[in-house]
C-alpha cells in the first residue's frame, strides 16, 4: 500500500515541489524517513503519528517508509509533517485518491492534529504554482500569503481532521483557528511603519545632505555620513525609505518571500509594497545580520533588507565579520549563508546608507572640539570599512554642526518629502524607460561599460571626465561611479543627457565638495 | 540745509535721475540742489535739465510719491533728517562729485539702527556650503550685536538675512527698486519679515523696478552701511565683488571668506584675498576682530589722528597715487592697518583716491 501527495523544499528563496510517498509494507512497527532528511524532518514521524492517531485516523502498526523524492534536495524545516501524513492517510485508502492529485500541502502538526503556521509559505506557493499544481493546502492563518500567488487554489484548514473532512465531504470540525508564528522575541531592528510620517523637512539644515539623500533615492545609490554625535545622521537616514517609491508587484513578491521564509510576514498585510527599511544594531548576532541559524537558516538584515534600505548606523562598531559579510551582496546582489554541508542563497539587492562619527570619541569634526583621538586612531577608526566597500559609496558626506541647532531650522524651511518623492518617481520614470528591456531598473544597478556604450555622454561632460581621468583625479572604476551618480542627477533634473553640470554635481556628490544652487533649489523651499 | 535746499528737492533729484548721474552732480555741484530741483519740476530759469528729468518728475509729482511712500509704510530720509544714516555720507568724498544718495526710503519700525553694520553679500547661486555659513555668520554677528546689511538677492544674501532673523537680530535689506516691491518675487515673505523685524532701504521712489545698473549702484549703499563687507561665495565677475570694491573704496574693512579651491563659487572671493583685496575671514568671531580692530565699534568725530596715521600721511606723494599694498610694503604695516589709517584720513579730508592708488591732501594739523 503506498500514497503519494505533493510538497515543497525551500532551498532559499528557491522551492522545487517535492513528492512525499507513503509506503506501507509488512514488518515490524517503524517509521523511517528517507531522501535526505535533516533532524527537523526526522522530528515529524513522531508528530505526524500522534497527529493522525489523535485526528481519528489509523496510523498502520506496521512498517512505513516515507520517502521525500527526489532524493538528492536536502529537505529540513517542520512544514512536511502535513504531506507526510496526507501520504500516510492516502496509503491507507482514506481519503480519495483524485482529491489529492494536483494539490500541494504545507503545514506543521501538532501532536493533537491542529495545523501550526509555518515560515515560507509564499515562496513554497510559488514554486508549487510553478510544479504545475492547481491547488495548496497551507495552514489557515498563512491562507492571506499563499493567495499573493496567481493561478493556484488556496485552501486553508486548522486542524488534519479538517483536512480529512473536506476531502471526504463529511461535516467539518469546530477546531480552534491557527494562532500566527510568534515572531522571533527580540529582533534587532523594528518594523518598517514606524518611519511613516518622517518628513525631510524636519531636518535643520545640512541642505547638502538631503540633497545626497534625494540623490540616493533617484539612483539607488549607496550613501555615507559622517559626523559627529547629535548632527541627524540617523534622522537622514531613516528619511530615506519615504522618497522611495512604492515597490513593483514583483519585487513585492520577492521582498514578501524574504520576510515570510524569516517568519516575519503579517498575517493581516501579507503583501510588502513599501521597500523596507532594516537597522540591526551593531551588538546584533551575525547571523541576524548577515543570516544563518543554528538549528534553522534564516535570512538576516541583509537579506530583509532586499529591494530596501539597509541603514549600519554607527557603521565602524560593527564586527569585522559583518562589515567583510557586506562585500558578496553588494557585488552580487545575493548572499550565501553556510551551514553544515549546506549552503543556502538568499537575494540581498539592498541600498547600503552607512553612518559613522568621525574618530571614537566622536568629536573630530567640531571646531573647538575636545577631541583627543590621534590621526592614526582616526584613520584606523574609518579604515575599519575596508577599501573595496568604501569604494562602493557612491555618495560620501561630512556632516557639520550648525552653529546653532535652532538656527539651521529657521533659516531655511526644506521641501517636504510628499513633493520630493514625487520628483523620484518622476527620475525613476525616466530611468525606466531608458532601461526598458535590460536586467537593470536604477543607475546604480548598471555595469559602468555598459553605461558608456549604452548611453553616450554630451560632449561637455565627456570631456569633463576625461580631464579628471587623464588628471589621475579619478580611476576608471570610480570615474563609472561618477557617471551613474550624474545620470542620477540628471534624472532629478529631467535632463535628457547628463551635461557639464550635471556631471560637476556628481564629482562634489562623490569627492564631498559643496552642490549647487541649481541643487539648492530642489531642497529648499 | 543750505540754499534752502528741502527734503523735497532732494526727492525731486531721485525721482528725475537715477543715482551716479554725472550731468545731475555736475549741475547739483554748480547750481545747488533747490535750482536743479527747480528746473526738474519745469521752472523756468537756469540751469537746463534734460527733458526726460522733467517728464519723469511731471509723471511722478513730489506730492504722488510721498502717498505712495506713506501707503507703504516708507519714510524719506535726507542728510538733514536726525535717522540719517552717517555711514551713507561717507560716499560723498568717493568720487569727484561725490557718490552719496540724494537720500533714502526706509520702510520699517523705529529709526535706522546701522551703527554697528556689518554687510554680508555673496553669489545668487550660492552652494550648499556658501549657504550654511552665510546664515551662521548673519546669525552671529547679530547675536554679537551687530546690523546684518544685504541685498535680499537669491543665494548668500538672503541665507545672511534669515541668519539674522533667526537670532532676532538686526537686519537691512537694501533694495534695488522700490522700498514696497517684492524683489525676488519668491522673497516676498522674506521681505516682509524684514520690514517688520528690521529696515528695507532703497533710493528708489516706491514703485521703482529694479533695472541691471540700479543692482550696481545699489552695491555702494551696502557697502558704505556696513563698518565692513564679507563677500561669502563670489565666483570670478560676481557682481558682490563690487560690492567688496566699494568698501574697499570707502575705506571700509573687506572680507571674504574661503571656499574649496575646486569650487567655482568661491573663485572669486579667493582672488581677492590673494590680491589683498579682502582679509580672510572663517568666522563672526573674525570679523569682529576685523572690525573691533579698526575702532569701528566707537568710532565717532573725537577720533584723533595717531602716530600711525600721521606716519602713513607722510609716505603718501601729493600726486600720483601708491597703492595700498606698496603702502604695506613701505611702511611695512599690515594690510589692516594701512586701511584703517586710509580710512581715518581720507574722512578727515587728509587723503583720497586719485589714479588708481592714494595720494595725501593738505598739512595735518599739529
Ligand atoms: N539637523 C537636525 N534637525 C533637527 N533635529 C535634529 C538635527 N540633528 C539632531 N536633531 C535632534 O537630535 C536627535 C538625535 O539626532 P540623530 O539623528 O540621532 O543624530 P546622529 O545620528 O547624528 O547622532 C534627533 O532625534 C533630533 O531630535
Ligand atoms: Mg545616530
Amino acid at each position: 500500500m503506498s500514497g503519494r501527495v505533493v510538497s515543497v523544499t525551500l532551498d532559499g528563496l528557491t522551492g522545487r515541489a517535492i513528492e512525499v510517498e507513503a509506503d506501507i509494507v509488512g514488518g515490524l512497527p517503524r517509521t523511517v524517513i528517507v531522501g535526505l532528511p535533516d533532524v527537523t524532518v526526522n522530528e515529524a514521524r513522531d508528530r505526524c503519528k500522534s497527529a493522525v492517531v489523535n485526528s481519528g485516523a489509523p496510523w498502520p502498526d506496521q512498517r512505513i517508509t516515507i520517502n521525500l523524492a527526489p532524493s538528492t534536495l536536502p529537505k529540513s524545516g517542520s512544514h512536511y509533517d502535513l504531506a507526510i501524513a496526507m501520504a500516510v492517510i492516502a496509503a491507507q485508502k482514506a481519503v480519495p485518491a483524485e482529491a489529492l492529485a494536483g494539490t500541494a500541502f504545507v503545514g506543521e502538526l501538532a501532536l493533537d492534529g491542529r495545523l501550526r503556521a509555518v515560515p515560507g509559505v509564499l515562496p513554497a506557493t510559488l514554486a508549487a504554482a510553478e510544479a504545475g499544481c492547481t491547488h495548496v493546502v497551507v495552514p489557515e492563518v498563512n491562507v492571506p500569503e499563499a493567495e499573493l500567488v496567481d493561478g493556484i487554489a488556496v485552501t486553508g484548514v486548522r486542524s488534519l481532521r479538517h483536512l480529512v473532512a473536506l476531502m471526504t465531504g463529511e461535516e467539518v470540525p469546530d477546531d480552534p483557528p491557527v494562532p500566527p508564528i510568534e515572531p522571533p522575541a527580540a529582533a534587532p531592528w523594528g518594523s518598517a511603519d514606524r518611519l511613516s510620517g518622517l518628513d525631510l523637512a524636519d531636518v535643520a539644515g545640512h541642505e547638502d545632505v538631503r540633497l545626497a539623500v534625494l540623490v540616493a533615492a533617484v539612483g539607488g545609490h549607496h550613501l555615507s555620513m559622517v559626523g559627529p554625535p547629535g548632527v541627524g545622521k540617523t534622522m537622514l537616514a531613516q528619511r530615506l525609505p519615504g522618497l522611495l517609491p512604492d515597490l513593483g508587484r514583483q519585487d513585492a513578491i520577492e521582498v514578501s518571500a524574504v520576510h515570510s521564509v524569516a517568519g516575519l510576514l503579517a498575517p493581516d498585510v501579507p503583501l510588502l509594497t513599501r521597500p523596507p527599511f532594516l537597522d540591526p544594531h551593531h551588538t546584533a548576532s551575525a547571523a541576524a545580520i548577515v543570516g544563518g541559524g543554528s538549528r534553522q537558516v534564516r535570512p538576516g538584515a541583509m537579506s530583509l533588507a532586499h529591494r530596501g534600505v539597509l541603514f549600519l548606523d554607527e557603521a565602524p562598531e560593527f564586527t569585522v565579520n559583518v562589515l567583510e559579510a557586506l562585500r558578496q551582496p553588494l557585488e552580487s546582489g545575493r548572499i550565501v549563508v553556510a551551514r553544515s554541508a549546506r549552503t543556502v542563497v538568499y537575494p540581498a539587492r539592498f541600498q547600503l546608507v552607512i553612518a559613522a562619527n568621525p574618530c571614537p570619541c566622536g568629536q573630530a569634526a567640531t571646531l573647538d572640539s575636545a577631541c583627543r583621538c590621534t590621526p592614526a586612531m582616526r584613520r584606523r577608526y574609518g579604515e575599519r570599512i575596508s577599501g573595496p566597500i568604501r569604494d562602493r559609496i557612491d555618495i560620501r558626506r561630512t556632516l557639520t554642526a550648525p552653529s546653532r541647532p535652532e538656527l539651521a531650522a529657521t533659516v531655511a524651511a526644506g521641501r517636504r518629502t510628499v513633493e520630493l518623492a514625487q520628483r523620484v518617481l518622476e527620475a525613476r520614470d525616466r530611468q525606466g524607460s531608458r532601461l526598458a528591456g535590460t536586467p537593470w531598473r536604477t543607475n546604480a544597478d548598471v555595469p559602468g561599460t555598459e553605461l558608456r556604450k549604452a548611453w553616450p555622454l554630451a560632449e561637455e561632460a565627456r570631456v569633463l571626465l576625461d580631464r579628471q581621468l587623464h588628471a589621475d583625479k579619478l580611476n576608471p572604476r570610480s570615474a563609472d561611479r561618477v557617471l551613474r551618480l550624474a545620470w542620477s542627477v540628471a534624472d532629478l533634473h529631467g535632463h535628457d543627457l547628463p551635461g557639464g553640470a550635471d556631471v560637476r554635481t556628481a564629482l562634489s556628490l562623490r569627492s564631498d565638495l559643496p552642490l549647487d544652487a541649481a541643487m539648492r533649489s530642489l531642497v529648499a523651499a | 540745509m543750505n540754499r534752502g535746499e528741502s527734503e523735497r528737492d532732494r526727492l525731486v533729484l531721485s525721482i528725475a535721475t537715477e543715482p551716479l548721474d554725472a550731468l545731475a552732480r555736475d549741475l547739483v555741484s554748480s547750481h545747488g540742489i533747490a535750482a536743479v530741483a527747480g528746473a526738474c519740476r519745469g521752472e523756468s530759469g537756469s540751469p537746463h535739465v534734460p527733458e526726460a528729468w522733467v517728464e519723469r518728475v511731471a509723471l511722478a509729482p513730489v506730492d504722488q510719491v510721498l502717498d505712495a511712500g506713506a501707503a507703504a509704510r516708507a519714510r524719506w530720509i535726507t542728510p538733514a533728517h536726525p535717522a540719517w544714516p552717517a555711514a551713507l555720507g561717507d560716499l560723498a568724498g568717493v568720487d569727484d562729485h561725490g557718490a552719496a544718495p540724494w537720500g533714502v526710503w526706509v520702510r520699517g519700525e523705529g529709526p535706522l539702527e546701522v551703527d554697528r553694520a556689518v554687510s554680508v553679500v555673496g553669489a545668487r547661486s550660492c552652494t550648499t556650503y556658501g549657504a550654511e555659513v552665510a546664515g551662521d555668520l548673519g546669525a552671529d554677528l547679530a547675536d554679537r550685536g551687530w546690523t546684518v546689511v544685504s541685498g535680499a538677492a537669491f543665494g548668500i544674501d538672503a541665507c545672511a538675512h534669515r541668519g539674522a532673523l533667526a537670532v532676532a537680530g538686526r537686519t537691512v535689506a537694501v533694495l534695488a527698486c522700490g522700498v514696497d516691491v517684492p524683489y525676488p518675487q519668491a522673497h516676498a515673505t522674506l521681505l516682509d519679515r524684514i520690514a517688520h523685524e528690521g529696515w528695507i532701504i532703497a533710493e528708489h521712489p516706491p514703485g521703482s523696478v529694479p533695472h541691471r545698473h540700479r543692482f550696481l549702484t545699489r552695491n555702494r549703499l551696502i557697502a558704505a552701511l556696513g563698518a565692513g563687507t564679507v563677500v561669502v561665495e563670489a565666483a570670478p565677475r560676481s557682481g558682490s565683488l563690487n560690492t567688496l570694491r566699494w568698501a574697499d573704496r570707502l575705506g571700509r574693512s573687506s572680507m571674504a571668506v574661503p571656499g574649496s579651491v575646486l569650487s567655482q563659487q568661491s573663485g572669486g572671493a579667493h582672488r581677492a584675498v590673494r590680491e589683498g583685496e579682502a582679509v580672510l575671514v572663517t568666522s563672526a568671531d573674525d570679523v569682529a576682530q576685523e572690525l573691533d580692530g579698526l575702532g569701528w565699534s566707537d568710532l565717532g568725530a573725537t577720533e584723533t589722528l595717531t602716530d600711525d596715521s600721521r606716519r602713513l600721511h607722510a609716505t603718501l606723494p601729493r600726486e600720483g597715487g601708491v597703492t595700498v599694498g606698496e603702502l604695506v610694503v613701505l611702511l611695512d604695516a599690515s594690510l589692516r592697518q594701512v586701511r584703517a589709517g586710509l580710512a581715518l584720513l581720507e574722512r578727515r579730508g587728509h587723503a583720497r583716491r586719485a589714479d588708481g592708488g592714494w595720494i595725501a591732501l593738505g598739512p595735518l594739523p599739529g
